[in-house]
């Protein structure tokens, strides 16, 4: 009786150290997070502009206009959303698939017995550590028609020049190569993941005369789906918000084959200070990017591999 | 009997036979693996090695056909760019205004949180761990403009407050996640005797839970160093006036505004690289065995 009490002294104890350790993180997360998720809904709905917060402005209050900003994103020619719509998600796809078979690729490398393996692992980490804007101004200009190194090996294999960065065509496929060379941190979490893959697994396998590409594909990859998912969701993630080469180098051209929707937000609230347009553009994107993840999870079911007993 | 005998003798042989193949098949996949290994890295790292040579070359020598592959004379004078075209020092001062606080408390916030959720219980410990985890799906770009709005009532554009006070509350679900999975490997009867000792939790947290988990923490603070130091897109919005520029803005502006000054780009663009790439030399030794060690399995 008085220990059951005393316990339960202890579990408020515990609870109440529980929420301070929660709070600041929680203050972060729904102030950051979620409660801006919810204004920009209420905000897309409004004629909000940048220039409601200049002091002494000479602007009208803010009016509600309903819809209005959804419908004019989706027909003004010049906006001409569905394009944006149309680029990011290619470009996601392009990028999250050659991202995801590059870096397991990989990773299955270096989780063998090698000589220098810390060395060679930081070379292909190193990529994602750098300034994301060094590394586009660095590519463009290693992907130069003139005098960029890709065309002069091209030419050297006996291929032709690419115009790459500097044509509609191939603008997206480029910034898909440069976003896979730069996954170095998905290596990282498949290293990790295939150092955790049961050993005896192998060895059963092995005994059973399974030779090496079996075993990667009835053993490893099996055992690597959790992980494969968890890779992809957050490639898939990243990669719908790219901005960082518009930003930097290509403006969103040639023409408006990378005017990336997170770019095109920029454009339209920043630069043309039209925030209630702005909002209704992030709320599409949220849209778009919950029904990529949708579908990701409904599919999952079907191919992630659970192992008995899992903990959690 | 004689042919029973070598029957065995045969099948030893067999055996032993495989034994070495294998081994020697072993042997061969090794080295090609590891030739693979080099020559992806060369190729890896070529755009990197592009960028020092040009950044050592004269601007002339840069785009000149064939492409050389070393400069014909180290010209490390190009490093000297003028404070007015490219301020390094200034700039990276200014980064680091930002990325420093954002470091320090975001991992300390992620390693609290962590905390209570690997360990403590508590009611709404799974809604409040899901509305977590839930939270690394949502593109930070949605939330962009409401958050700009409330910056900007406050008056707080073109400081760097936008883009520190984010950080102090709350390391990201991500780091959060990755510290309670490293917990959750460790004993639970460590904090358990810390317990018995008379340690209350923070106690427990500082002088046993925080010890054991240092290649998590430094995986965490690596992730938010390149986190805030990437973020180009939320530094161009909020800072405004020059002389509060970060790398990433400097480099965007030198990028638009430069006048053939080829060689004078690259030494600013690789004078950028060296802040990651030295931090993350530092932490490397820890960083794959802090991932590993939280078994990633969600």
């Amino acid at each position: 009786m008085k220990n059951k009490k005393k316990r339960g002294i202890i579990a408020i104890k515990e609870q109440r150290a529980a929420y301070l350790f929660l709070i600041p993180a929680f203050l972060g997360l729904s102030l950051i997070t979620y409660l801006p998720l919810l204004a920009v809904f209420g905000i897309s709905l409004t004629d909000l502009n940048v220039g409601h917060f200049i002091v002494g402005g000479t602007l009208p209050p803010v009016n509600f206009v309903g819809f209005d900003n959804f419908v004019e994103i989706f027909k003004s020619p010049s906006i001409d959303f569905l394009n944006s719509i149309k680029v990011t998600v290619v470009f996601a796809l392009i990028a999250v698939a050659g991202s995801i078979v590059y870096s397991m690729f990989i990773a299955m490398l270096l989780n063998r017995k090698m000589p220098a393996r810390g060395f060679f692992r930081a070379v292909f980490y190193i990529p994602y550590i750098l300034p994301a804007t060094a590394v586009m101004i660095s590519w463009w200009f290693l992907l130069k028609y003139d005098g960029g190194l890709i065309n002069y090996i091209l030419v050297n294999l006996g291929f032709d020049k690419s115009y790459f960065l500097s044509s509609a065509d191939t603008a997206i496929p480029s910034l898909a190569l440069i976003a896979v060379w730069t996954s170095g941190n998905l290596i990282v979490i498949f290293l990790a993941g295939l150092q955790n893959v049961p050993r005896v697994y192998h060895e059963a396998a092995e005994i059973d005369g399974a030779n090496a590409w079996q075993r990667f594909w009835h053993v490893t990859i099996p055992c690597m789906t959790p992980i494969i998912f968890y890779n992809l969701l957050m490639s898939l993630v990243i990669n719908l918000q790219i901005v960082v080469p518009a930003l930097a180098v290509t403006k969103g051209g040639p023409g408006k084959s990378t005017m990336f929707m997170t770019y095109l937000m920029y454009q339209i609230g920043f630069r043309g200070r039209e925030l209630g347009k702005a909002g209704a553009i992030a709320f599409v994107f949220f849209i778009v990017a919950a029904i990529l993840a949708f579908i990701l999870f409904s599919t999952s079911k079907s191919w992630i591999y659970n192992e008995g007993g899992d903990d959690k | 009997m004689n042919e029973i005998v070598n029957q065995k003798k045969t099948k030893g042989v067999l055996i032993k036979n495989s034994i070495k193949s294998k081994k020697r098949n072993q042997q061969i996949a090794d080295i090609v693996s590891l030739i693979l290994v080099i020559i992806l890295a060369a190729l890896v790292m070529l755009p990197l090695w592009w960028m020092v040579r040009s950044s050592l070359m004269k601007s002339l020598e840069i785009f000149k056909w064939p492409p050389q592959f070393l400069p014909s004379e180290w010209l490390f004078s190009n490093y000297n760019i003028k404070p007015t075209t490219f301020d390094f020092w200034r700039y990276l001062g200014n980064t680091l205004t930002i990325v420093v606080p954002c470091v320090v408390f975001g991992t300390i916030t992620a390693i609290f949180c962590g905390y209570a959720f690997a360990r403590l219980r508590f009611k709404g410990k799974t809604f409040l761990f899901s509305l977590c985890v839930g939270s690394m799906l949502l593109p930070t770009m949605v939330t962009l403009i409401p958050l700009y709005i409330s910056w900007s009532s406050l008056g707080l554009t073109d400081t760097y407050w936008p883009l520190i006070l984010p950080f102090l509350c709350g390391g990201g679900a991500f780091n959060i996640f990755l510290v309670r999975q490293f917990i959750r490997t460790l004993p639970k009867e460590l904090d358990e005797s810390a317990a018995i000792d008379g340690a209350g939790y923070m106690r427990t947290l500082t002088s046993i839970i925080v010890p054991s988990i240092r290649p998590a923490i430094i995986v965490v603070a690596l992730l938010i160093f390149i986190t805030t130091w990437n973020d180009l897109l939320q530094q161009t919005i909020y800072i405004t006036s020059r002389e509060k520029y970060t790398m990433a803005v400097g480099l965007t502006t030198f990028m638009g505004s430069f006048k053939n000054d080829y060689s004078g780009m690259f030494a600013a663009t690789c004078l950028s690289f060296l802040p990651g790439v030295i931090v993350y030399l530092i932490g490397q030794r820890y960083f794959v065995e802090g991932i590993v060690m939280t078994g990633m399995k969600n």
